[in-house]
């Protein structure tokens, strides 16, 4: 369907219509009040099922700041001084080097706040997130009570290792590389980088996500952002592939006013 | 045909912070929110890709000569799930658009909305501007 298909003759039946859609959705909402939400969904085990006929609705967190826990306006994480000069930088060209717009992975926690949605896939011994942006790509969560390498090589999504807390899933990852943002922002990190994230279902239509950010390089102290993800039931992954053809890149300058690509001078 | 080429003052487009949809590449590197676009054309090109879909448009100018706007638009998966399908925009078709014009002046564009002049159809563009309200009219696009 979409979003809105009407004439001048059908207008006054639509607005008839919103408003009595209007009035059936504060009903629903007073009653929702009442009524306790659709309980976690459980594999026979007891664990909790983090997937289901449906996909998590990932949002669009382009500011990680503002899912700092007690936020206000301005407020930021506590950045060294060259990741606050970084910051300013990619303020000033408007995010134009951002990695994800050269369609390579969101990578660690930005992954589960990036465009288009996501499913998670709870093996024996492994979970696997799969997104449908980003690239289309996945991220592997050991659960098999393995450790992490001693000194692993970086990787866009690092090392997760995962257990259950109750009915938290806690995921500890390390080994990330440098060639990802924290955010659509432009906040930066280091191959120090340590995340540790809670995820859990307190109901079926929701996700709460948390995720620890900790990397000594780039930043004075961990800092850690929280948000919710819906559950959209019956929907389903589709396709996409952002390297197909990607004008933005083609199209873009340098800070000297050369072709990001197909430099003319200056190799 | 009859078409117009309307740069709007308007400030309404300028305020971009509601991201109501997706895209993988900042806005703002590419696009000038103080340059609203709303043109009148023929489509005759659309290329359905990824990251971005595209539609080229034919623009008669006052003088009878033509400009070809390059308009990008959402993803394919982000247009199908607001019920576009890839030969939604035929070939021919006559549309009004309105968008944001590239930061270098060519003609190249940022799709907020597409609307049929036949059938006064509005479609969404499943780009990172601001949807529309809702409860705004179709019709003042369709009698430009």
């Amino acid at each position: 369907m979409f979003e809105l298909k009407y004439s001048a003759l059908v207008k006054p039946a639509f607005l008839a219509m919103a408003i009595s859609t209007a009035l059936t959705t504060s009903m629903v909402k007073a009653q929702d009040e009442d009524a306790p939400s659709t309980p976690t969904p459980r594999l026979p085990d007891g664990t909790v099922d983090l997937g289901g006929n449906g996909v998590w609705s990932l949002p669009w967190i382009t500011n990680f700041a503002a899912r700092m826990p007690d936020y206000q306006e301005g407020d930021q994480p506590p950045m060294r001084p060259w990741t606050a000069a970084m910051w300013e930088y990619n303020k000033s060209n408007n995010v134009k080097y951002d990695p994800e717009g050269f369609c390579l992975p969101p990578g660690g926690p930005r992954s589960m706040g990036t465009p288009y949605p996501a499913e998670i896939i709870q093996d024996r011994d492994r979970i696997v997130i799969i997104f449908e942006g980003g690239g289309h790509v996945w991220r592997e969560i050991h659960m098999d009570g393995r450790p992490h390498p001693e000194d692993p090589n970086p990787t866009y999504f690092g090392h997760s290792v995962g257990h259950w807390e109750g009915d938290t899933l806690v995921v500890d990852t390390v080994g990330f590389n440098e060639k990802t943002w924290i955010d659509f922002g432009g906040y930066m990190h280091t191959d120090q980088l340590h995340t540790v994230e809670r995820i859990s279902r307190p109901d079926k239509e929701t996700l709460h996500y948390e995720a620890v950010i900790d990397d000594p390089g780039a930043y004075f102290e961990p800092w850690t952002v929280s948000w919710d993800i819906r559950w959209s039931e019956n929907q389903e992954l589709q396709d996409y592939i952002c390297q197909e053809n990607n004008k933005f890149l083609l199209d873009m300058m340098d800070d000297y006013g050369q072709p990001f690509f197909q430099k003319t001078e200056g190799l | 045909m009859k078409t117009k080429l309307i740069a709007m003052a308007l400030g309404a487009l300028g305020t971009l912070a509601s991201f109501q949809t997706a895209a993988h590449h900042s806005f703002a590197a590419e696009f000038d929110a103080n340059s609203p676009v709303h043109v009148t054309g023929t489509v005759v090109k659309v290329d359905w890709t990824n990251p971005h879909t595209y539609f080229m448009l034919e623009v008669e100018n006052e003088d009878g000569s033509y400009d070809e706007w390059a308009f990008e638009m959402g993803s394919p998966n982000g247009l199908m799930r607001r019920g576009w399908k890839r030969d939604t925009l035929k070939i021919g078709t006559e549309v009004i658009v309105r968008g944001t014009q590239a930061r270098d002046g060519s003609f190249k564009g940022n799709v907020q909305t597409v609307v049929i002049a036949d059938t006064c159809q509005r479609l969404f563009a499943g780009t990172s501007q601001r949807d529309f309200n809702e409860n705004d009219s179709p019709k003042e696009d369709c009698e430009l």
